[in-house]
């Protein structure tokens, strides 16, 4: 009778035969070819089918080799949320708001994903940050980017 | 003397003044990150990528390259003073180190890393300069089929010296490159895995990837166990070494630098690799094997010459042969793209002045580091009372805009948002993360030559053990991995990790 005895690395070959299928699928209308004349859909197909050989060898791993014991992993699921969320926040609002008012409502925001924030320091690193990067991007290396962007009706034209 | 003129324009290059300039603030940087624990070196060198756009190049790799050695500098402060290695290198040098400290005998200590490290920097320097050259000619003379088997050889080493599963380690190298064979595909033209999205079409940008998987996903660890650190320090006096220091440290350093010269050519190695190596074999040849552990000047000596020795003759096979060997080289080799210069054994005598100028470069920062080191040190110190919850939000700030400024969108910066959650799910899986960068980066050119072998020989796979430097290089690649599953290799390779 098998039985997992590594959930960790059975869900990792799984998520590599995850990975290799999406390849193959998504990759289904390139031109495969032979070996002499390769097409376009050669060299991802080989590698999906090798990575699903190696996913499919990693569960049988799996299956037979017990997992060391770790100490549990603690899950902080604000700072995940706030630090992945961050940055697509970053892009979503840098054209309308501008470099500074969204550097500073970043850095404000991300820094409760650590237990030891305080809004006094929040505020005081999101402005020194926000100027600095206006400073440093807009002025110094004239990125295209304003200071304040267009849903900023007065300071737009800074 | 061909080496003394090439070594002439190197200096020509390295002491102009800008670029004395920017190897001083590469070294400067280095040693901050190097001191700060949960910034390596990899993440400061994908952030500030974009930044060297508009640097020449030699200026830019003169500064990344500052960035890269200084770290290992700084990472061994921190490790002596307050037993917190800034660098996953700078793990052993706590042991002994902090124990020195303890005693009374910071100063000391110290001056050993310094004087140890610049040692090993001018050895691997003069090492890197006399090889490189031959090592190109050789590699000049290589067809598609030899590359081809070069990088297999270069890919199955590096993850043969990475810690953990050898099977997974395959399975990330597997993954990078097919996330590499996203975008048009040079023979044919034929968009791949782009969705219509046009930004795709040129491929995922390196830049992107690397600071999602190393910079956020760095961030999204720490903060899991995330604690106060307390910082106090004694000052330190005493920097000055008597001879007994001397003559006890000068076998350690000899040795640190033989064997982290040579373990940092081979891919997948560096410093890390060296500096837990040198500390293992000073443990079991030194005379005074009791007092290790206990405050041993040899267990400073060794493995600080030997990381400084690994890191810069890392540079070989990138600078030689295009290939990089772990993820900073894999940066290097895309500073190199950014700058218009392909990366390969055209590079010296394309490049020269960049070539030789980055090479000497690597000496007068080495010297910097040691008159800057010594002195700066209480500033070091103070710069760890950084508290992290300032510092996380700073990075990804910095991270953020350098996305955006890649190609002044918004597209990258979602690029390193993915990559993070993909690093972040893979880390917790157990996946390592450096083989993935090294795959995705080998991808392209690892398709190109195999296809042109294949075209060559028509379709023939045997083109590949035809040839007999491609076919030794293989038989390399094989003996490799059979070094590596043979139980008592691979039961001494995890002694070496989790000592």
């Amino acid at each position: 009778m098998l039985k997992i005895r590594n959930a960790r690395d059975f869900a990792g070959g799984a998520a590599m035969i995850a990975i290799s299928l999406l390849f193959i699928w998504f990759g289904r209308g390139l031109e495969v070819g032979n070996s002499f004349r390769m097409g376009p859909g050669y060299f991802p197909m080989m590698l999906s089918l090798l990575l699903i050989v190696i996913g499919a060898s990693i569960i049988v791993q799996s299956l037979f080799v017990a997992a060391e014991d770790g100490d549990p992993e603690p899950a902080n699921w604000k700072a995940y949320g706030l630090v992945i969320v961050a940055p697509v926040f970053f892009g979503l609002a840098l054209s309308g708001l501008g470099l500074a008012p969204t550097m500073f409502a970043m850095i404000v925001a991300v820094g409760f994903a650590s237990k030891y924030a305080n809004w006094r320091q929040s505020i005081l690193l999101a402005t020194f940050m926000a100027v600095c990067s206006v400073l440093l991007f807009t002025r110094l290396l004239s990125l295209p980017v304003s200071a304040f962007g267009s849903w900023i009706p007065f300071l737009h034209a800074f | 003397m061909d080496l003394l003129s090439d070594l002439w324009l190197g200096a020509t290059t390295a002491f102009l003044p800008i670029n004395l300039v920017y190897c001083f603030i590469g070294c400067l940087l280095g040693t901050a990150i190097g001191v700060l624990p949960g910034l390596g070196p990899t993440a400061t060198i994908a952030m500030l990528l974009p930044i060297t756009f508009g640097l020449p190049a030699e200026s830019a790799l003169i500064m990344l390259a500052g960035i890269f050695y200084g770290a290992q500098y700084g990472g061994s402060t921190t490790a002596i003073l307050i037993n917190l290695p800034g660098e996953s290198s700078s793990v052993v040098t706590a042991i002994d180190g902090y124990q020195m400290a303890r005693n009374g005998r910071a100063g000391a200590a110290l001056a050993t890393a310094a004087l140890g490290s610049f040692f090993a920097g001018t050895v691997a320097t003069v090492l890197l300069a006399a090889a490189a050259p031959p090592l190109a000619a050789i590699a000049l003379k290589f067809g598609p089929a030899e590359y081809f088997s070069l990088m297999v050889l270069g890919l199955v080493a590096s993850v043969a010296l990475a810690s953990g599963s050898l099977l997974k380690a395959i399975a990330m190298i597997v993954f990078g490159l097919l996330l590499g064979s996203i975008g048009t595909d040079v023979e044919s033209g034929t968009p791949r895995y782009v969705f219509d999205v046009p930004q795709l079409y040129d491929g995922l940008n390196f830049v992107a990837v690397s600071m999602g998987i190393f910079g956020i996903c760095e961030i999204l660890r720490n903060l899991e166990s995330e604690h106060e650190r307390s910082v106090g320090v004694k000052k330190v006096t005493g920097l000055m070494l008597n001879r007994d220091d001397f003559r006890r440290i000068r076998g350690p350093v000899l040795r640190g630098t033989a064997l982290g010269s040579l373990l940092g050519v081979l891919p997948g190695g560096g410093a890390m690799l060296a500096s837990f190596a040198a500390y293992a074999m000073e443990k079991r040849m030194s005379p005074n094997r009791a007092e290790f552990g206990k405050g041993a000047i040899e267990g400073v000596a060794a493995p600080e010459s030997a990381n400084n020795a690994g890191a810069q003759t890392s540079f070989i096979p990138m600078l030689t042969l295009g290939i990089p060997g772990n993820p900073v080289m894999a940066l290097m080799v895309g500073a190199m793209i950014i700058q218009g210069i392909t990366p390969g054994p055209n590079v010296i005598s394309d490049e020269p002045a960049m070539f030789w100028g980055m090479i000497v470069s690597m000496w007068s920062g080495n010297l910097m580091l040691v008159i800057l080191n010594l002195p700066l040190i209480g500033l070091w110190v103070r710069m760890l009372t950084i508290p992290y919850h300032l510092l996380f939000p700073a990075i990804i700030g910095f991270c953020c805009i350098g996305a955006y400024s890649i190609n002044n969108s918004v597209f990258d910066v979602f690029i390193m948002a993915i990559f993070s959650v993909i690093g972040f799910a893979l880390s917790k899986l157990r996946f390592e993360p450096a083989p993935l960068l090294l795959g995705f980066i080998l991808g392209p050119m690892l398709e190109e030559n195999l296809r042109r072998a294949m075209l060559i020989s028509q379709g023939d796979p045997s083109i590949f053990v035809r040839s007999p430097l491609s076919l030794s290089l293989l038989l390399g690649a094989i003996v490799v991995l059979v070094l590596v599953l043979s139980p008592s290799i691979s039961r001494k390779r995890d002694e070496a990790f989790t000592e």
